[in-house]
């Protein structure tokens, strides 16, 4: 325990580490907060960069640009309605509406307040339930993973607005988009037309990019005649009754978070989508509705994705197992550096578990201290004339997309998907869906698939199965309830409406 | 018009200049044909740096995937064969022809150095009722149902299966993850009754005693997983014209890319190879090290090929005979 306690005061105690926590943490805010920039891109430049440092050193550096990254995806979603990373989709909805009442000051505050807190959750969570935590993650099995994106589906709901046939339709294209490629399973090529960079398939990151970020620009571009409104700055972080108000959603948000960060192959884009859904379902009456600048549509989705930081630290450590895209680059990295990432890490290397936790912990720290000190100049950012602003938001989503794998094909994507999504707005086609449909489409056909050869393609079998397994139980029933509570019966049992 | 003159002219001299400037004179794309954090990654990654010391310019690494590594590969195919593209690829290329991906594979590339061979182990849960190989075995021939992992054909889980269910008269349930990790991953939480994967996703897990490794595809036993037995010593012979077989990494330049940039690169590979760290780097993987450069490489490269291509038609996963390609049956 003793032992332990020092570990975990090594990077306190060295200013180096602390020094590199803190600019990592400063250098991710901002490469998360540049759509198409993304920490999973950072860190993996990272691993070349650090080859030949001390391995503490080199981990501090990936510890804060993860941390700094996840965070930073809310400002320009929240400021510009174009997020900077895929964890940060669901933020936008209420944040830019936020922002077009003058208030982000006091939305990015918020942010950063819960922000801190579910980092902290995440990280408490990792020191001291990470093996029952990691075992119970492993009991997930494919059945399991395609119930969860069959519930994430279920989103198109929350986050279409208006017109639900308009959600679904775009929801189900996205689904479509997302089988191009090779499939998973056989190998079979679907929707290529015999050419090679359709083999590659559609990276969601850059219909992301296209969708959100290029398509929002023309958009404004329309409307640029708008003034942009006036942003009160005079109170920024939220006081304690603000905070408690909305501790009880932070807290089930970063559960949220932390589980579905621990379950390896989702990450916090997934974890955040979810929390908004949940929020969306459990909060019957916010302040202001939901998609319309409701705060707990900021609190949610980023206490989620913070959470899910520490989530996907989890099975990395206690099983070498990555967590989320990040994770597995981690692991990468120690493999380089000569370590044995995997089951024996804890007992071979004890100390490496305790300086992570202490290094997430700092970045936490620098992540709500650096945050805030950002608000006001980030802030100014929704002032820029919309003549300036929009035109740079294309070109750094052009070197944004180029840059996920330096691949002129993405980027002509990328600007299709803009187009679409432009024409898609015109004419009241959420483009959120469409994302949704192409972030869970692997999920949910790689998935079927496999719970489907587990179970000898015997359709029989495959249900039975729904029913046998106590998670697939729970998640079937979570799925039922979901749908049942959108009946006219359910709300009049309830006495609602 | 006179400075337009003037910078053409330069242009020329220095054009010039590179024409006859000692190789390496700028720095080199590297294209890695899997995606950060996988194995292929993190060997190139652990190998460029000490090569690019020796070679005095940097190599800049850059992960090019899809399409199970054509991407990359038709990359460098494309580019000029002038060494300052590099391709770190592993063997899926050898079945781009048969399987439809792409007409190009390791035919158009000279291989710099085969790093890192990654051969099979056959592994199954700790709780699993399977104690050695040949119980495995048994059970698949007494007609049980054997859920297996796969990665999809052509992955080395894949033909590995196949060379089992094939030498062996059995069939298994093949269940397609999306990579090893993820298939052990399933295979720790008794998803699957047992999975044939590479060493170097699977060594962490048997040295840490979390999954139990029946045997390894390989003549001999592995230095880093000593105490697993290898398939020959459960049924001795039966193994023999598929053996030695593996996944590999390693580096390749286009054919026709000038045999000084050829040996350069070799020779900065090489350094790199021999260094302690990256013997260590290997056993700590799992990995068996290669070091094959020139013809021995190109020997490994096509007996790899043989196998699995053939392993791969007979199983129907193919979409052309390999003899249309003249690939000799192992």
């Amino acid at each position: 325990m003793m032992n332990n306690l020092q570990y975990f005061l090594i990077p306190f105690l060295d200013w180096h580490i602390m020094g590199l926590l803190w600019g990592g943490v400063l250098a991710g805010i901002w490469v998360g907060a540049i759509p198409g920039l993304s920490g999973t891109m950072a860190v993996s430049l990272l691993i070349s960069f650090t080859f030949s440092w001390e391995l503490n050193n080199a981990l501090a550096v990936m510890c804060g640009v993860f941390v700094g990254a996840v965070y930073g995806g809310a400002i320009t979603a929240i400021l510009l309605n174009i997020p900077g990373a895929p964890a940060a989709i669901a933020t936008g909805m209420d944040g830019y509406p936020l922002a077009k009442k003058g208030l982000a000051g006091k939305a990015i505050g918020l942010c950063t307040t819960v922000s801190f807190f579910a980092s902290m959750v995440g990280v408490v969570t990792l020191a001291v339930a990470a093996p029952i935590i990691a075992n119970f993650a492993l009991k997930f099995s494919p059945r399991d993973f395609f119930l969860l994106a069959a519930m994430g589906i279920l989103l198109i709901g929350s986050i279409g607005g208006g017109d639900p046939v308009k959600g679904i339709m775009a929801g189900v294209v996205g689904i479509l988009i997302s089988m191009v490629g090779m499939d998973p399973s056989t190998g079979e090529l679907r929707y290529t037309f015999g050419n090679l960079n359709l083999m590659a398939g559609i990276s969601f990151v850059t219909a992301m990019i296209g969708l959100f970020g290029v398509s929002e620009a023309l958009t404004q571009f329309r409307d640029s005649r708008a003034k942009s409104p006036k942003q009160d700055l005079t109170k920024i972080m939220p006081d304690w009754t603000t905070f408690k108000k909305y501790l009880p959603l932070a807290l089930r948000s970063s559960a949220i978070g932390v589980f579905i960060g621990a379950l390896p192959g989702t990450g916090g884009d997934v974890a955040a989508l979810l929390a908004y859904d949940q929020a969306k379902r459990t909060i019957r009456h916010p302040e202001t509705p939901f998609g319309q600048g409701a705060l707990e549509g900021i609190v949610a989705p980023e206490t989620a994705n913070k959470g899910a930081i520490g989530g996907a630290f989890i099975p990395m450590l206690t099983l070498g197992i990555p967590g989320d895209a990040i994770t597995a680059i981690m692991i990468g990295a120690l493999f380089i550096h000569g370590l044995r990432p995997g089951p024996m890490l804890m007992i071979e290397t004890p100390h490496l578990f305790w300086m992570i936790v202490s290094m997430l912990t700092i970045s936490s720290v620098a992540l709500f201290v650096l945050g805030l000190l950002s608000v006001r100049p980030f802030s100014k950012i929704i002032e820029i004339p919309k003549s300036i602003i929009m035109p740079v938001v294309i070109i750094l989503s052009v070197i944004g997309t180029y840059a996920i794998q330096n691949s002129v094909t993405d980027v002509f994507y990328m600007i299709g998907f803009g187009a679409l999504g432009y024409f898609m707005r015109l004419y009241g086609y959420p483009t959120g869906p469409m994302v949704l449909g192409i972030i869970l489409g692997p999920l949910l056909d790689s998935n079927y698939r496999r719970a489907m050869q587990g179970a000898e393609n015997e359709i029989a079998q495959f249900i039975a199965g729904f029913f046998t397994s106590p998670i697939s139980l729970f998640l079937t029933l979570a799925i039922a309830f979901m749908l049942f509570s959108q009946t006219k019966t359910y709300r009049k049992l309830r006495g609602i409406d | 018009m006179k400075r337009v003159v003037g910078s053409a002219l330069l242009f020329v001299l220095l054009a010039a200049g590179a024409a006859f400037a000692e190789y390496p004179e700028k720095p080199i794309q590297g294209y890695v044909m899997w995606g950060a954090g996988g194995a292929l990654d993190n060997v190139s990654r652990a190998a460029a740096p000490n090569a690019a010391d020796a070679l005095g310019k940097s190599i800049i690494m850059q992960n090019k995937t899809g399409a199970t590594g054509a991407i990359a590969l038709t990359t460098v195919a494309n580019a000029a064969a002038d060494g300052y593209s590099i391709l770190f690829g592993a063997e899926n290329p050898n079945l781009y022809k048969v399987t439809g991906i792409s007409e190009f594979d390791y035919d158009q590339f000279d291989p710099i150095i085969l790093l890192m061979a990654n051969v099979g182990v056959v592994v199954v849960p700790k709780d699993s009722p399977y104690k050695t190989y040949a119980d495995l075995i048994a059970a698949a021939k007494s007609g049980k149902t054997i859920n297996m992992g796969s990665t999809g054909p052509g992955g080395l889980p894949y033909v590995a299966t196949n060379m089992i269910q094939k030498i062996h008269g059995v069939k298994f349930n093949l269940v397609a993850f999306d990579g090893e990790g993820p298939a052990i991953t399933a295979l720790m939480g008794g998803h699957i009754d047992a999975v044939a994967v590479g060493l170097l996703a699977a060594s962490t897990y048997i040295v840490g005693d979390t999954i139990s490794g029946l045997a390894v595809i390989s003549p001999e036993r592995i230095e880093s997983v000593k105490n697993v037995p290898t398939v020959l010593e459960a049924f001795p012979g039966e193994y023999d014209s598929y053996l030695p077989w593996g996944a590999f990494f390693g580096v390749f330049v286009k054919k026709g890319t000038p045999s000084e940039a050829q040996n350069k690169l070799k020779e900065a590979f090489l350094k790199s190879y021999n260094d302690p760290r990256f013997a260590e780097f290997a056993d700590k993987m799992g990995g068996v090290k290669l070091g094959l450069t020139g013809d021995d490489a190109r020997k490994y490269i096509e007996q790899n090929k043989s196998v699995s291509a053939w392993l791969l038609y007979d199983a129907g996963g193919a979409k052309v005979s390999p003899e249309e390609f003249k690939i000799p049956r192992p």
